[in-house]
């Protein structure tokens, strides 16, 4: 080809030459005619082919055209200065030419590389999957820009993902490296780059691509499309994370509610028709008709208390908090143990002008409720019980005090825990030991206290706290 | 002859099959509904004297059924529910459930409460006042007419009761459990909460404002008492 384009360039010039030599011209027109050929040759070919045109330009004008016409004098100036001006005619048109040719290739790269990134933007799916993600981009880089090689150091997950069929990637060391760059840019050293992958001023990771390499804009370019598609996947994942958790609580929510529902259905049956017989039942079978009865009871309770601790343990116990008088949430509780209490007497010690609490009404009930259970089942029938409420500082405290045997020190802590019982009563089967579970959930799903004091043969107490009501009226 | 004619409602068919057994028994008339619909369509046909009545059906729910019926008469409804919590109690009785129990319950306690509900307008205490006048009220007992701040208003037969009771002890402290045994009867005295519904729906009505009743006053951790009358 290059040989050819020479031929050419002497073909041309010798052609002038002769065709002057035939016609009657000056020398001047025959000055010019080779200049343009010079011109045009430096401009459409090169500078080499330009300066050997010069040359033949030179030595042809000399010979046939400059007198002494056929033969070759160098000592007449007007020789030198055409030579000179032929020779920079070339080198000037050929530098000009080649910039402008070397413009329009790079005008054109980085028209296909803008090309190219368009595409890479288009093919990219959006998932909701980081690693999914990177290898996708990963792929459609060497696709697009036909790198032998890419690389992605994921650095959250400290992991490097790489494809193309080269070799010789970049090595992991080199990645690790630009994912700390704190700069935009990476530099290319020989035939790779590695470049960070940076998200304002968090970095990401690091991309690394193996030639033919891009232009190091397109590389920058490349990286912040990584780090937005990255990120957008992550952003993606978090979300469709979230949505998975919500699903899955409100599932066992209303799996709780259902099961609450679907255990009771059945006992209400078995407990009306044991409770029918009973009532016209003679002596022998009364008392195998009181087991059933009782264990129905005993069933009832353990559905509604394992359905409680799975609502404390998962968070969700639902708190509708109003003011409430004191007085409410003891009678309440009163009321609802007055089948245990057998007659037992129960005394009552409130200051008259106790503020209202800010609490959910029922579960604060429930929680006196258990504490006076726990008195009437585990506690001489012969000994007192109180209930007391009092105002301390913007606090209102509930206390229920026993005259029974008190509990072991050790084992003050260990009563609020789930299924403990006290060493006395482990082998009872009475209850599911859940109950000061639940009322501890209950409290401190209130963000208050619950807590037991107690002495050795002399009782117990147990106490917790409520809010007093910011208006402190007493209904 | 029979109690009394006892509309079931339940979408459980063992429990329909067991409160018939019962009541049967117990010399009721047994009839079943399986739907809040049917149930309607039933209590209008059938006119029974009491209706027991699911809460938690599928369709129409027991409340929406509960308000149903009383739009439609004044028979007794005894609501049945599995969620022993205040609201639904409360929202029972404001639907204008007579009464409500908690599954599961012993058939005593749904028997003394059927027999209670079906016991209709209590007699009052006997030789009470045959009329009151209090700060913008007005009773007149025999014609069961109340007037309060001026105009008219409906009092149902148990908010009626409980004003009566109120009335004849008025200045004075009543407990909850008087009260409670006074209107529903001698089975009870430890729903603390009926009391409080009941209560509420009277000073909503009678009183110039409820949040702060000047005729039903509250004595913290005794009962309730009506302010005597001025002079």
């Amino acid at each position: 080809m290059k040989a050819l384009r020479f031929a050419a360039s002497l073909a041309l010039v010798a052609a002038i030459v002769a065709v002057y030599r035939l016609l009657p011209v000056n020398n001047t027109t025959v000055a010019l005619t080779l200049l343009l050929a010079i011109l045009g040759i430096s401009a459409w070919w090169g500078l080499a082919e330009a300066t050997l045109a010069s040359v033949l330009a030179v030595l042809g004008f000399n010979f046939y055209f400059l007198p002494p016409v056929g033969k070759f004098t160098i000592q007449d100036p007007q020789n030198l200065v055409a030579f000179l001006v032929f020779l920079v005619t070339a080198v000037t048109a050929s530098q000009l030419s080649a910039r402008a040719r070397r413009r329009a290739a790079e005008a054109e790269a980085r028209r296909l590389e803008s090309e190219r990134l368009y595409a890479l933007v288009r093919s990219l799916e959006l998932t909701g999957n980081p690693r999914k993600t990177i290898r996708e981009f990963l792929n459609r880089v060497v696709q697009e820009f036909g790198c032998r090689g890419a690389a992605f150091f994921y650095r959250q997950a400290d992991e490097i993902f790489r494809t193309g069929p080269e070799s010789q990637p970049v090595t992991d060391h080199d990645l690790k490296v630009a994912a700390e760059i704190e700069h935009a840019a990476g530099e290319a050293t020989g035939d790779r780059v590695a470049s960070p992958v940076r998200l304002g001023m968090r970095s990401l990771g690091s991309l690394g691509l193996v030639a033919p390499l891009p232009s190091a804009h397109t590389v920058r370019a490349i990286a912040d499309l990584a780090a937005i598609t990255i990120e957008k996947a992550r952003a993606m994942e978090e979300a469709s994370h979230a949505e998975a958790a919500r699903q899955s609580e409100l599932l066992k929510s209303a799996l709780l509610d259902s099961l609450a529902h679907d255990i009771k259905t059945p006992l209400t049956s078995i407990k009306a028709a044991v409770t029918n017989l009973l009532g016209e039942a003679g002596v022998a079978d009364r008392e195998l008709l009181t087991i059933i009865n009782e264990e129905a009871d005993r069933l009832n309770q353990l559905a509604a208390e394992v359905v409680a601790m799975a609502r404390i343990e998962a968070g969700k116990l639902h708190l509708e908090k109003r003011e409430v008088p004191v007085e409410q949430i003891v009678t309440g509780a009163l009321a609802e143990v007055q089948g245990l209490r057998k007659g037992r007497p129960i005394a009552i010690h409130a200051a008259a002008d106790l503020p209202a609490a800010e609490a959910d009404p029922e579960l604060a009930q429930q929680v006196v409720k258990q504490f006076l259970e726990n008195a009437l089942k585990y506690t001489p029938e012969d000994t007192p019980i109180t209930v007391s409420a009092e105002r301390k500082g913007g606090k209102i405290v509930i206390g229920v005090a026993d005259r029974g045997a008190g509990i072991e020190e050790h084992e003050r802590a260990m009563i609020f825990d789930r299924f403990y019982r006290g060493r006395e009563h482990r082998f009872e089967t009475e209850g599911t030991g859940m109950g000061l579970a639940i009322a501890k959930g209950i409290v401190e799903a209130h963000g208050e206290r619950i807590w037991v004091e107690s002495e050795r043969r002399q009782g117990s107490v147990f106490y917790f706290t409520l809010a007093a009501a910011a208006g402190g009226k007493e209904n | 002859m029979s109690a009394g004619k006892v509309l079931v409602v339940d979408d459980d068919p063992q429990i329909r099959r067991v409160m018939k057994a019962t009541l049967v028994g117990h010399s009721y008339e047994v009839l079943e509904a399986r739907t809040g619909e049917e149930a309607l369509e039933m209590a209008t046909r059938e006119a029974p004297n009491l209706v027991l009545l699911d809460m938690n059906m599928p369709g129409m729910g027991g409340l929406e059924t509960c308000r149903a019926l009383r739009a439609a008469s004044d028979v007794a409804v005894i609501v049945l529910t599995v969620r022993n919590s205040e609201k639904d109690k409360v929202a029972a009785l404001d639907a204008g459930a007579d009464d409500y129990v908690t599954k599961p319950f012993g058939i005593e306690e749904l028997l003394a409460r059927i027999r209670a509900a079906l016991r209709r307008s209590p007699t009052g205490p006997e030789g009470g006042p045959r009329g009151f006048e209090s700060a913008g009220l007005e009773i007149d007992f025999e014609g069961r007419r109340v007037r309060a701040q001026g105009r008219e208003v409906r009092l149902t037969p148990k908010e009626f009761e409980l004003l009566r009771c109120l009335v004849a002890h008025a200045g004075r402290p009543v407990t909850h459990r008087e009260l409670l045994q006074a209107v529903w009867g001698p089975d009870y005295g430890d729903e603390p909460e009926y009391l409080r519904v009941f209560i509420n729906q009277l000073r909503k009505k009678i009183e110039a404002n409820p949040a702060k009743p000047k005729i039903i006053l509250t004595e913290p951790w005794v009962g309730y008492r009506l302010a005597e009358p001025a002079g």
